[in-house]
């Protein structure tokens, strides 16, 4: 097969929000077959409106159940969790260890020096509401209460999910919270940072991979789908570093990532629950957290 | 606006109109192209601002005005193109006074030209990054230069600083035209009547370059407007401006009705700065050369040491701009910048593996836009300056349009109506060169138009008596002459090309891309060198196409044709 990791280059800058407003705008006339990769959020946000045609490819059976849609409308390529990702240096001019607790970010040292993305076009800043939301126990008053306040040491809300970890690694930003996948590029690349978990706990959102409804080319889709989810594909993540937690039960996880995310507190994201009210309250963090 | 023939009356020119079917068929033609690629997009537009399932409805742009934060968006668009219009034009004033009324030596006029042209051509963020690199929380400058901590680089002033460097060049282009041909005659003479230099610097030189000064601001002012890489960068949270929050709406809340709405109220603003300049400011130029220009008198506008503060100010100002671009040199050439300062090759490499498609794409689409470019210039400017007929000022008018308004609503229109049938071009390399020819096409129109104004049209009634046909004519006569105007025409569309993003990022597609997206792209991976490598490519290409422009130009001078620096001016 010809596909190689670097396949996953969609022409789109930053979010995956961006690929699917695409998407839906050229609904009438599909100019691509698949969306490749991306929080599961998305592809769900997808389903609405009715962008994707489902289906099922070989490895369907394999894996759990947290990595596919039950009609078959996308299917777990990796799991993706979210981290807390600080600069070493500034660490150590505040005196600072990285930070481990959600209550950790509110330290004033960090004032004006947190970079995170934007949720009108990130699906990383979804994860990350949803994941305030869930520490705080699904009560939304108590998780905007946390966002308003950590709003304060936020320097920039990022278009991009990972736009914000080279200013973390230059020190422009002391911390953020990104994918690993991409706070670990971000070390691969040479700069001097801190992966963390909060002791409260993380969550973490499937890459997902769905069929255009309406594809030029649905073979080719297929095909893609087929070797995405299969195990073939998924070995290449340690292969090339890519730091994905491969969604198909019987790939590894590579070495060195498994050692990262060891004792750390990570929980899956209550798809229904998110797509449910995704949009209400992506709307309420505009209105409230971003002014 | 050029009335080269003498005016008929309508039903006169209808009858001239069919006698002449060549022209008719070209005017079919144009017109043809201009409802396709300009009147119909925005009509669509119109139409998605202001309908509600098939109903006409003000709902969508109450509802964007009772929103605080989109109305913020809309005052602190007008405020930041004002500021960067007034910043911009003193800027600009200062150096094109600088280069022209103190008598400096060519190779420092040299100088001041080549820093100022390069923002002018330079892909979109590059001086957002520099910005980010210098004055951030760890800026080169803030931090390890002043050991300031916790600066925040985000908002008005960096967004206003970087958008004045980068856009003052226009003004600094359209004064410098203006300055220079200011007859130092007509200040020796308030000279000699006795009156001080600031004197006749208040009331002779700056009274001239009024009309210049107002349209240089209106220039910045529409710059400022459309401008979206840079505050997409800089303008952080607390300043949000309307081409980034369509932007946002349109790809982050899928959203194309809230899009259009909100390039509609931009719209707004853009149009009227238009209408001023075509209706207002472009009547209002003074010329001062009449036939021959008097005896050559040594200009004498300012004393030496004045000379030499206005010389130093500029040089400071150019030092820093070139500073902005060592330092994007610099990021290209590091293994990652700020942490690793190995020298490494590894970035370009990169480029020219896996970003040879977007080179090549870019240059494709550059290439065919080119010619079509300057064809499209050169036909509608001799059309519209030198044909009488029905509906002429109506088409350079339209004609105008995409130029005048900002890329985001032109690539947003675009996208509204070219995805789906009858027209379905989206996707296409067609619909990415629509947008280049019909967006920055005027600017080889508006050649074309100045260089016909200055050529005599007895010339064309000789070849015409004679016997000529309309085409021949043209061929024979009227072509050799605006051969400038062509060259203008193609350039400015290629330079466009490989710089241009805020209309085309809603474009591309995955068979089509473009470097400029692509920079964005590495950016946003997390690829900072590869999208510095990228740049630093854009900027040798379009500096060596410039080069061999301006060669052309030289070879083929016509009076009044207008050297490279004025057409990327306009």
């Amino acid at each position: 097969m010809g596909f190689s990791p670097e396949t996953k280059k969609i022409p789109f800058s930053g979010g995956t929000g961006e690929a699917l407003a695409r998407i839906i705008a050229e609904k009438n006339n599909p100019r691509v077959d698949v969306l490749f990769g991306g929080p599961v959020e998305t592809h769900i946000a997808g389903i609405k409106e009715g962008v994707f045609e489902p289906y099922k490819p070989p490895a369907y059976g394999e894996i759990a159940p947290r990595f596919k849609d039950p009609q078959g409308y996308w299917v777990g390529i990796a799991d993706d969790p979210l981290v807390f990702m600080s600069n070493n240096k500034f660490l150590k001019e505040k005196g600072l260890k990285p930070p481990a607790s959600w209550n950790d970010l509110l330290n004033p040292a960090y004032k004006g020096m947190i970079q995170m993305a934007d949720a009108r076009t990130s699906g990383t800043a979804v994860t990350r509401i949803f994941s305030i939301l869930e520490v705080n126990g699904r009560d939304e008053n108590k998780g905007f209460d946390y966002m308003k306040k950590l709003r304060q040491n936020v320097q920039v809300y990022t278009k991009s999910g990972g736009g914000g970890t080279i200013p973390v690694g230059l020190a422009q930003a002391g911390a953020g919270i990104f994918f690993i996948v991409d706070a670990l590029k971000t070390r691969q690349e040479g700069y001097d940072v801190a992966i963390s978990f909060p002791k409260e706990g993380i969550g973490t959102s499937v890459e997902a991979i769905a069929l255009l409804k309406g594809a030029k080319n649905p073979a080719v889709g297929k095909k893609l789908i087929d070797w995405s989810s299969s195990p073939a594909m998924q070995n290449f993540y340690a292969q090339y570093k890519i730091n994905f937690i491969p969604a198909h039960p019987t790939v590894k996880t590579e070495a060195s990532l498994a050692e990262i995310i060891k004792g750390a507190k990570i929980f899956p994201i209550d798809e229904a629950w998110a797509g449910q009210n995704r949009k209400r309250i992506v709307a309420r963090w505009i209105k409230e957290v971003l002014p | 606006m050029p009335d080269a023939v003498a005016a008929l009356n309508p039903s006169d020119r209808l009858r001239r109109m069919f006698r002449d079917p060549l022209l008719l068929s070209i005017l079919i033609i144009l017109w043809a192209l201009l409802a396709l690629f300009i009147v119909y997009p925005l009509a669509s537009l119109l139409i998605r601002t202001f309908t509600d399932e098939g109903r006409f409805s003000l709902a969508g742009v109450f509802g964007i005005l009772a929103d605080p934060m989109q109305r913020q968006a809309l005052w602190n668009s007008l405020l930041l193109g004002t500021l960067v219009g007034l910043c911009g034009t003193a800027l600009g004033f200062l150096f094109a006074y600088t280069a022209v009324r103190t008598n400096l030596s060519k190779g420092w006029v040299f100088f001041l030209d080549a820093a100022v042209i390069l923002p002018l051509i330079s892909p979109p963020f590059t001086t957002a990054i520099a910005m980010i690199f210098s004055f951030g929380p760890r800026g080169l400058i803030t931090y390890d230069l002043l050991g300031l901590t916790s600066v925040s680089v985000y908002g008005l002033p960096s967004t206003l600083f970087s958008e004045t460097i980068t856009f003052f060049p226009i003004a600094y282009l359209t004064l410098k035209a203006i300055l220079a041909g200011i007859d130092p005659t007509v200040e020796d003479m308030a000279f000699s009547l006795g009156s001080s230099r600031w004197r006749v610097f208040r009331t002779v030189t700056l009274p001239l370059t009024v009309p210049g000064i107002a349209n240089a601001f209106l220039l910045l002012f529409a710059a400022s407007l459309a401008d979206f890489a840079t505050p997409l960068i800089l303008a952080g949270n607390s300043f949000p401006i309307l081409p980034t929050q369509a932007y946002l709406q349109i790809t982050g809340m899928f959203d194309l009705k809230g899009g259009a709405v909100l390039s509609f109220v931009l719209l707004v603003p853009a149009f009227a700065v238009f209408l001023l300049q075509r209706f207002w400011v472009s009547r209002k130029y003074y010329v001062t050369i009449t036939g021959k220009a008097g005896a050559k008198t040594e200009i004498k506008s300012v004393r030496p040491w004045m000379r030499h503060l206005l010389l130093a100010v500029c040089l400071l100002i150019s030092v820093s701009i070139l500073y902005f671009y060592v330092l994007l040199f610099y990021a290209s050439i590091v293994k990652a910048f700020g942490a690793d300062f190995t020298i490494t090759w590894k970035h370009y490499h990169v480029v020219f593996t896996e970003g040879l498609q977007a080179i090549r794409d870019t240059l494709i689409i550059a290439g065919i836009g080119m010619p079509l470019g300057g064809i499209y210039s050169v036909v509608m400017g001799y059309v519209v300056c030198k044909k009488d007929f029905v509906s002429r000022r109506t088409m350079e008018i339209v004609s105008m349009i995409n130029y005048s308004l900002p890329g985001t609503i032109v690539g947003i229109a675009y996208l509204l109506v070219f995805n789906d049938p009858p027209l379905m071009l989206a996707g296409t390399a067609v619909i990415i060169i629509a947008c280049y020819v019909f967006r920055y096409g005027p600017t080889g129109i508006r050649t074309t138009v100045a260089i016909l104004q200055q050529i005599d049209p007895s010339i064309e009634e000789g070849s015409s008596s004679l016997g000529a046909s309309s085409g021949t004519t043209f061929r024979r006569i009227t072509l050799p002459l605006i051969l400038p105007a062509f060259f203008a025409g193609l350039g400015v569309v290629f330079i466009r090309s490989m710089t241009a993003i805020s209309a085309t990022i809603f474009l591309i597609s995955i068979n089509w891309t473009l470097i400029t997206v692509r920079i964005l792209e590495k950016m946003t991976e997390l690829e900072l060198g590869v999208a510095a490598a990228f740049s630093i490519l854009v900027v040798v290409i379009v500096f060596a196409v410039i080069g061999a422009i301006s060669l052309f130009l030289r070879l083929f001078r016509q009076p009044g044709a207008p050297d490279m620096a004025n057409i990327l001016g306009g």
